[in-house]
Parts: structure tokens; sequence; C-alpha cells
């Protein structure tokens, strides 16, 4: 009785992201497969390699060992998304009935300021946050590969602020970037320079949340790449030195080019995190003022998407327009993704 | 919905399985007991009711365990789930004064109060008040906590030190316009440069929408929002910015600026005086209060109301009741700085004896005769919703220096879009 | 001799950098302890005070009194706790039937699964705030637990795991001696997968522990908020009393540092593997 180990993917599983969707494909040659012959009673139990597969049936501890993501995913996850495309034609409050409205949400949308200048912040507060973050986790990493010693009380110190409450932070940073009392207006006021008022221009309200973002994630992805380095194999190195290349010319023609599939996850993670920044500006203007909860701020500077679509939906009870500023937004999160995975992909065409 | 049988039916599969699981892991939760008669909960927001008279109602009705919550955050998104939650609603809650328009729509979630002898209460409390928490068939679902009426409280050393009139009377016929007050302002930043006159220019803003008697949507559900009174209060709002004595604070800095003395005047509704005193106690004495410039205003107060699940309406309004007596609204005032109701409260010695914090002064001179003034508006249930945009659009002034002609145009067209999303013509 | 001062020069500035960025990971903590022993009036002061105060006891008094502390902890652990004994066990107990059977349509199954990693919770979540309306969930911490109990991230990495880390010839002896799934799973699975299961609890342990938006939405009651939302609500509102907030930030930070901090250098290394994969 031979044990059946999967009959797709080598055992190592897929080594990168684009390899994990091809995983998920159904194979196209399953048809041939001896299945078809039908059932057979056989006399040892379920899962013989070899030999024809038995009914569905007979494998009803393995399908109810599944069973319990996919009643979950199809109670909270599948049947919601598909509402709430439903929702986004309909105008609804919650409590009262529901209207169709066809497009109109859409149009209104469209012709919404606020939408497009919360998308323009989430982009903005993106780019300042992961930029800076992949170059330095890439720049720690390096170091952190150069060296012998302490590099377990690295990893771990450099790690530390991802698994921090992101709630906590967001009070720290509100409070020492603080316009009349916070710690970096006052290093300002020692080194003679004049403080800024953080949290109430336009840009430095998203320089704080971005430097948020930063400190929380460079750690993190500083620790991947980490792992990458500690992948490539050594001789290279010494091969490159050998022939008279120096650090940087390193990093540049053998370090960056081994990576890529690395860097395209940490890209991919931190567009897909990035994107989504809820909790930063929520909780640092969370209650700016009785009349107005939830608008991102002075010049709502740090509305982004995911709070404009919380406001509408849980502060307006305007369930309709949310979920069709969720879903927009959704497919704008898709088409980045989509972009970045092509600017990588080609990159590693070119010879 | 007849979405929700099938919804029900799909989930109802995966709470079997779940809730076994559930279960054993201790994670269910008891019941609050909220369907109980003799077991009341009471939600407000802190500073929404003294918690004296509070914890004096517990023991008054002995007979039933009242179990009160002080809930944070934004309080109408939580009591909308509250109300929501058939677990977790609450016997009697607060509603805020500017959230109540919202809630008559959906009148029917709360017990009309009438109905539990509150039509026999009503001749003791102002008539324009109870008139907000009732709906066009006549149902009352809210019975008044307090009154806003505005003000202008001032540091009467800073105003010393500026060479200003410090007494109350004085700066009340001084800066009686809001020209006048501005003029001030300058005058104050010149002999204190730290020193503002507003904290931003929203609440300039709301102060003198509230001292109109139409807002941003008229009865016949009309947007309004483009004319001439909304116009001109932006404008007069947008002049402190212009002049330079808007400390623009729009963060949670409020509280260190009122304690440093980066702001010499705040303008604010009664309730207003407990938020002075509990960010800067060590200010105690410096405060005194005088008329708003413009003329009296409303912003805010509150109501306590019955949501329909309650298990025991009649002792509820009872326990409201009670909480809202004259004598209790007297306490209120004194303790929580809520601006009584009923009238007859306006007698009674806690309102007309001095207030230590303004250095004895007796305030009710200045928010009794305002009270009595306060222009009846309509508030229509998309109000607030559709004012959002003024303040946002005021604090982008503040904070990009944006053209205060741009940011008007900019509001206004954004209001009418929420207008037209909220079913306003 | 000079080569080999350089070299050490380098290194020592290697050093310096990498200890740069290790204070700067670690000052918040620091700061909060500054912030949560002093008073607020100490932290309006200028210049501010540098190093801890004597003032946490009053400071967590003040919380006591404006939170229900202890019960949001209790809340909190209750939702981590659930959540995660429920997403090891059904995670690992599906990626046994992945890794290590073949039926049909199981290439169709785990596709759907791979590729539901990508939908963001925020596109369901005004459906799931109705469904645990029509449940009469809402307010209550079973709305945060079932949605959680089983996750695609968790069933992919415990199927890599599984895949190679039983060996076959463990479960083909097992099942001569007539053992079935369940008992293959519990006595021959479960001892193999500890690793993993370790890493994966304590993953979901922490994403339970900070998580936001659903708690936000979901959670009402203020004595049935977990910790996260309730010190939100505590510092919003222009009057904070920041003293107070810290030293609710820094009860709620400390433990799961320590949490994390003892099972540090496994699950770094592990968070790595999961990502190269």
């Amino acid at each position: 009785m031979s044990s059946s180990p999967v009959a797709g993917p080598a055992p190592t599983g897929p080594t990168s992201g684009s390899d994990t969707v091809t995983t998920g494909q159904p194979a196209p040659d399953r048809s041939r497969r001896p299945e078809r012959r039908g059932p057979r009673i056989r006399p040892v139990p379920a899962g013989a390699r070899r030999g024809p597969r038995p009914r569905a049936a007979r494998y009803w501890p393995q399908y109810l060992a599944i069973s319990p993501y996919y009643l979950i995913f199809s109670v909270f996850m599948l049947f919601p998304v598909i509402f709430t495309v439903y929702l986004a034609f309909q105008r609804w409050d919650g409590v009262g009935d529901m209207q169709f409205v066809g497009f109109q949400q859409f149009r209104f949308l469209w012709d919404d300021p606020v939408f497009w200048l919360s998308v323009r912040n989430t982009l903005v507060i993106w780019v300042l946050s992961t930029v800076p973050m992949l170059c330095l986790a890439l720049v720690l990493a390096v170091l952190v590969n150069s060296t012998k010693r302490l590099t377990a009380f690295y990893r771990v110190a450099l790690f530390i602020p991802s698994i921090t409450s992101l709630v906590a932070i967001a009070i720290f940073f509100g409070a020492i970037f603080s316009n009349n009392f916070g710690l970096i207006n006052a290093i300002l006021r020692a080194l003679h320079l004049s403080a800024v008022p953080w949290m109430s221009n336009e840009w430095t309200i998203k320089l704080v949340i971005a430097a948020l973002m930063t400190w929380q994630w460079t750690g993190y992805n500083a620790i991947i790449y980490l792992a990458g380095l500690q992948a490539i194999p050594s001789e290279l190195h010494e091969a490159a030195r050998m022939d008279g290349a120096g650090p940087v010319r390193i990093f540049f023609s053998i370090t960056i080019p081994l990576l890529r599939p690395i860097i395209l996850f940490t890209v991919v993670i931190s567009t897909v995190t990035g994107l989504q920044s809820f909790t930063e500006p929520q909780v640092l203007f969370g209650s700016e003022a009785a009349t107005n909860p939830n608008s991102g701020g002075p010049g709502q500077a740090g509305l982004t998407t995911l709070l404009y679509f919380y406001h509408q939906a849980f502060d307006n009870n305007d369930f309709g327009y949310g979920a069709a500023i969720v879903w927009a937004f959704f497919l704008l999160i898709l088409l980045i993704v989509v972009i970045n995975w092509r600017l990588v992909q080609r990159k590693e065409r070119r010879p | 919905m007849d979405l929700s049988r099938r919804r029900f039916l799909q989930a109802a599969a995966l709470s079997a399985a779940a809730a076994g699981a559930t279960a054993a892991c201790g994670g269910g939760s008891g019941s609050s007991g909220s369907k109980d008669s003799k077991n009341l909960t009471l939600w407000y927001w802190s500073g929404g009711l003294s918690d004296k008279v509070v914890a004096d109602a517990k023991k008054h009705f002995s007979d039933i365990s009242l179990k009160t919550s002080v809930v944070g955050g934004d309080f109408k998104t939580k009591l909308l789930t509250g109300l929501r939650a058939a677990q977790s609603a609450p016997d009697i809650t607060g509603i805020k004064g500017e959230d109540i328009a919202s809630f008559l729509p959906n009148a029917n979630r709360f017990i009309d109060l009438n109905s539990v002898g509150a039509d026999k209460l009503a001749p003791q409390y102002l008539s324009w008040k109870l008139k907000q928490a009732t709906t066009q068939d006549g149902k009352l679902i809210g019975f008044p906590i307090d009154i806003g009426p505005c003000a202008t409280y001032y540091r009467e050393d800073l105003f010393a030190q500026a060479g200003l009139p410090t007494d109350p009377a004085k700066v009340s016929a001084e800066l009686s316009t809001w020209d006048a007050y501005f003029k001030a302002g300058v005058e104050l930043h010149k002999a204190i440069p730290k020193t503002f006159l507003i904290n931003n220019i929203g609440s300039v803003f709301s102060m003198i929408v509230g001292q109109g008697t139409q807002r941003f949507i008229d009865e016949d559900n009309k947007f309004i929002g483009d004319q001439d009174h909304i116009r001109t209060a932006w404008t007069t709002a947008v002049k402190p910015y212009t002049l330079g004595i808007d400390a623009k604070i729009n963060d949670n800095t409020w509280n260190a600026a009122i304690s440093g003395g980066t702001l010499g005047t705040e303008i604010g509704a009664a309730w207003h005086a407990l938020d002075i005193s509990n960010a800067a106690p060590g200010t105690k004495g410096k405060w005194r209060v005088a008329s708003l410039p413009g003329g009296p205003s409303n912003l805010g107060g509150s109501f306590l109301a019955i949501p329909a699940t309650s298990g025991n309406p009649e002792e509820a309004f009872e326990i409201i009741s009670w909480i809202l007596s004259p004598e209790n609204q007297a306490r209120g005032f004194t303790d929580a700085a809520l601006f009584p109701t009923a009238p007859a409260a306006y007698e009674l010695p806690a309102l007309t004896g001095g207030d230590a914090f303004f250095g004895g002064q007796k305030t009710i001179e200045i928010f009794g005769p305002a009270a009595e003034r306060i222009p009846a508006a309509y508030e229509a249930p998309a109000d607030a919703a559709v004012s959002a945009p003024y303040y946002s659009e005021l604090t982008s002034i503040e904070a990009k220096g944006k053209d205060p002609d741009e940011a008007w145009k900019d509001a206004v067209s954004q209001a009418m879009q929420i207008a037209q999303r909220q079913g306003v013509k | 001799m000079n080569s080999q001062n350089r070299e050490r020069l380098r290194g020592l500035s290697v050093h310096l950098i990498l200890m740069t960025g290790v204070v700067i990971s670690v000052f918040p903590f620091y700061w909060i302890v500054v912030m949560a022993t002093n008073t607020s009036q100490d932290i309006y002061r200028y210049p501010p005070k540098l190093w801890f105060g004597d003032n946490l006891l009053t400071n967590i008094q003040h919380l006591f009194d404006k939170m229900d502390f202890f019960g949001s902890l209790v809340n909190t652990v209750i939702v981590a706790v659930c959540t995660t004994v429920l997403v090891l066990f059904f995670d690992s107990l599906a990626a046994f039937a992945f890794a290590k059977y073949d039926f049909p349509a199981k290439k169709f199954l785990f596709g759907v699964l791979l590729s539901m990693y990508i939908l963001p919770t925020q596109l369901a979540i005004i459906p799931q705030y109705e469904i645990m309306v029509q449940l009469g969930w809402l307010g209550t911490l079973q709305a945060l637990i079932v949605p959680a109990a089983a996750n695609a991230f968790g069933i992919f990495w415990m199927r890599q795991y599984t895949t190679t880390s039983v060996p076959d010839e463990l479960l083909d002896a097992a099942r001569i001696e007539g053992a079935g799934f369940i008992r293959l799973y519990w006595h021959v699975v479960l001892p193999c997968v500890r690793p993993a299961l370790a890493f994966l609890g304590i993953y979901t342990f922490i994403a339970a522990w900070n998580d936001y938006i659903l708690p936000l939405v979901m959670l009402v009651n203020p004595d049935r908020l977990t910790l996260q939302v309730a010190l939100a609500q505590l510092y919003a509102g222009h009057s904070t009393d920041y003293s107070m907030v810290m030293s609710g930030v820094l009860l709620s930070v400390i433990p799961l540092v320590l949490v994390f901090t003892f099972f540090a250098r496994g699950f770094i290394a592990d968070a790595t593997k999961g990502a190269l994969r």
C-alpha cells in the first residue's frame, strides 16, 4: 500500500511568486488520467497511487477535512464579495429598503473630487513609504550579511516593529510628531530650527504616515532580503571579486539580479498592504472634530481611500456608495500589482 | 430585504459547526441581558451626562440594576451598530444634538416617548428643543438632556496684558460683532505673539451658521448651502485666518494649546466649559465668559432615547425623567456644564451661583439670556453629512493655504453631490 | 597593517550603521515608557524629560478609571487564542488532505484557495456586517473569531511543510495497522508538523491580537472591546491625557513583545522561509 503524494508540483513546492500561481491552476491533462475508468471496489483503503481512482464519495474524510475553510470562505468572503458588487448598484442606508440605482453610484464616484483626492493621497503615501522602505531594507540586509557578529540580535531587533500593534504605534507617532509638544519639534527647537506643524500641513501629514509605515516594515523586508542573500552561493561573489569587481559593482550586477524574485515578492506585498493603509490615519485623525469624523485630518491630507470607504459606509451609512468605492479601489490595486509585475518581469527578460 | 433568509441558511450551517468549536474555546459571549426588564443598560459618552447624577440614579432605582457604559469613539456610528446588534442594544441611550436629525427617518427603531408619559412632562421643557426630536407625524424619539447656548470664553489675564477690556459685561458690549472680536484678536496677538484668538476657523463657521434661522437644507428638502447665509458665514469665518489670529489647531494638540496659553479665547457652547476645565485645570480662575459676537447661537445639546428593543420602556422612561428632572439638571450644570432644558432649573442656586473656574463669575448672566434668544432653525436628516465638506475645505485653507474662493467652490460642489447621494433635491 | 586597519574600520562602520537601525527600531518602546511614567504636563513641557518618571502607577490608575483594561485584555486573549487554536486545527487538517491525498477536484479546489489570497477583507466587510446582524453576532467576539477560523495562507504554508516533512513510509506503516484519516492526522502528521504549527500559531496570534478594522466595525459594547479598539478610542477626541494613554499603550504592547522575543529566532527563520517559497 503506497501512500499518495501530491501528483502536482514537486514536493518542495514552488520557489517564487509566479510559480505559485501556476500551481493554482487546474492541470489541463487531468481528463486523461485513469480516474475516468470509473469506480472499482478495492480491498484496501483509499489512496493508492497507481491504479484507478475510486469515486469522490470514498474521499469523504478528505473533503470533510478541507470543508471548514471552504465553508468559512464562502459564507464570510465569497458571498460578501459578490454581494458587495450587488450593493454597488443600490442605494441603501443599512436599515431601510434597497433601491436599485443602476450605475449611479459609479457616476457619483467618477465626479467625486474627494474620492480622487483619497486615491491621490493613498498613492503618495504608498510611494513615500515603499521606496525608502525597500531601499533601506536592502542596505540593512547587505550590511547584516557582511558581518558575522551579532546577526541574531540584529534580526530580532529589526523584526520587532513589524509585530507591534499599529494602533499603539500610530498613537506614539501622533505624540512625537505633535505640533505643540512633540519630541521631533523639541529636537528641532534644540537645534535652533523652527518647529514644523507636522500634523496640520498637507505634505507633512503624509510624511508622518509614510514614516510610520517605513518604521514598521523596513526590518521585516530586510530580514526577507537577508534570507535571499544567504541563499546566493558565495562562490559567485568570490569569482566576481577575482575579476576585480568592487563591492558596489557586485551589488548591482550580481546581488540585485539574483534577488529579483524576492524583490518582486516584497514589492507585491508592500503594494497590497501599503495601498490598504487605513488604521494609521483613522487612529491619528479619528475624531478630530465632532462634526466631521474620519475625514482624514486637516485638508483631508491623510484621507486614504479605505478611510473614505469606512467613512461613507459606517459614518454616513451610505452602503451602496461604500461598496462602489471599495470595488473601484480593489480594481485599482489589481492594476497596480499587474503593472509592477510587468515592470519587474520585463527587466528580467532583458539580457 | 429578502436575501437575508438565504444568507441566514448559508450561515446557519456554518454556525452549527463553528459554534461548537467556539463554545469549547470559551469564546461564546454571555447574553448581556438587555431583554431583561430588571436589568437596564444606559449608554452615553464621556461628559454626556453628569456622572454624579447617573451614580445617584443607580441608588434611587434600587429595584433595578442599571448598568451604565461610557461609549468612546464616534458615538453615532457605535449607536447605529448597537441598534442592530440585538444582544448589545442599550435600553436607554444618549443621542448627540448634531445626530438627532439623522435618526428621525428611522424613528421606528425608538420608542415614541409620548406613549410612555413624555407628553405630560413636555410643558416643563423648552419646546424648540423637543421639536428637534419630534418626527413629522408627532413621535418624540428623544428627551432633551441639555442645550448648547454659545458664548465666548476668554482669558482675563491675557486680555489685561494686551490692554483689552476684562470685565465680562464690557467684553460682551465691545466685542459684540465678529469684526470687533477679530480686531481684539489682532491686538491680543500683537501684544502676546504666542497667543491666538481662535483654535480653528471651522469653529467660527459653525457658530455663525448656528446664528441663522436656516442651515444647509430647507423644509422642502432643497439644498440651500450655496446661498447667501452660508456664503456670509464662510467669508466671516475666513477672516481670522487672513488676519493671522487663527491657531489652526485641527489635531489632538488642543489640550496642550489650551493649557499653554496658545488660545486667548474659545468660542463654544455651555458644555464646552467642561472641556476647558478638564484640559487645563491649571488655568482655573483665569477664564471668563462673555456673549458671543453676532448674537446667540446653539451648538449641540443632546437627548436621551429608548431603543425599540428595550426590555422595559416604562421603567426606562422613569429613569430618564428622573435624571432630567429640573433639580438633577441643575446638578448636571454644576458637575458637567450641561445647560438645563427645563427653564425651572434656571432659578435654582446651582445656576445662579458663581463658578470658581471662571473666577466666581455668575455664568448664567451670559448663558441665560443667550438661551432665551436662540434662533430656531430647521435641521434636515442629511444636514450633518451635507455640511461636512465645508469643514474639510476650511481645514484645507489652514493646512495647505488653499485659496478661500476656490475652497468655497469645492465645498459647495461636494456638498451638492453629497446632497444628491442623500436624496436631497 | 594598513589594510587590516581599514578592514576593521569597515567592520566597525557596518556595526555603527546597523546599531543606528536597531536604535530607531526600538526607540519607540523606550519613549513610550518615558511618556507612560511621566505626567502629561511633563510631556507638554520644553525641554522634554528624557528619562523615566515615577508617575506610572498614577497614570495606570487613571487608565483603569477610563477604560475596562482587564476586560479588554481578556477579550483580546479570547479572540487571539480561539482564532489560533481553530486556525491550527482546520488549516493543518486541510493541509494534510491536500498534501498526502489525491482526490477528485483537488487541484481545482487548491487553485481557488490560492487565487483567493488576493481578496482584501475590506471588499467583504459591509456584507459581513450584515451577516453578523442576521446571525445576532454583531457586537460579540464570535463575529471576529469565526470568519478568521481558517485561512488560505495557513493551509498553503502547512501543505508545503506536510508534503516535505511527513514521511510517506510512516503513513504507510500506520495504514497497515489500520489507521484511518483522523488517526493518521492525530498520531502521525501532527507530531511531524509541530515546528510549522508553532510558526503559524504565533503568526495567527499576533495578527488576531493586532487586528483593528474588523473589531472596529463589529464591536460596540464598551465591555466587549478588544485592546486595539479600546486604545484607539482612548486616544480619540481633543482632550487626550497623553501619559494616561501611553500607559495603556505600554500595557498592551508588553505581552506581545514578550511572547515574540521568547519565540523570536525560530519564528523569524520560518517567516522568511514562508516568503521565499
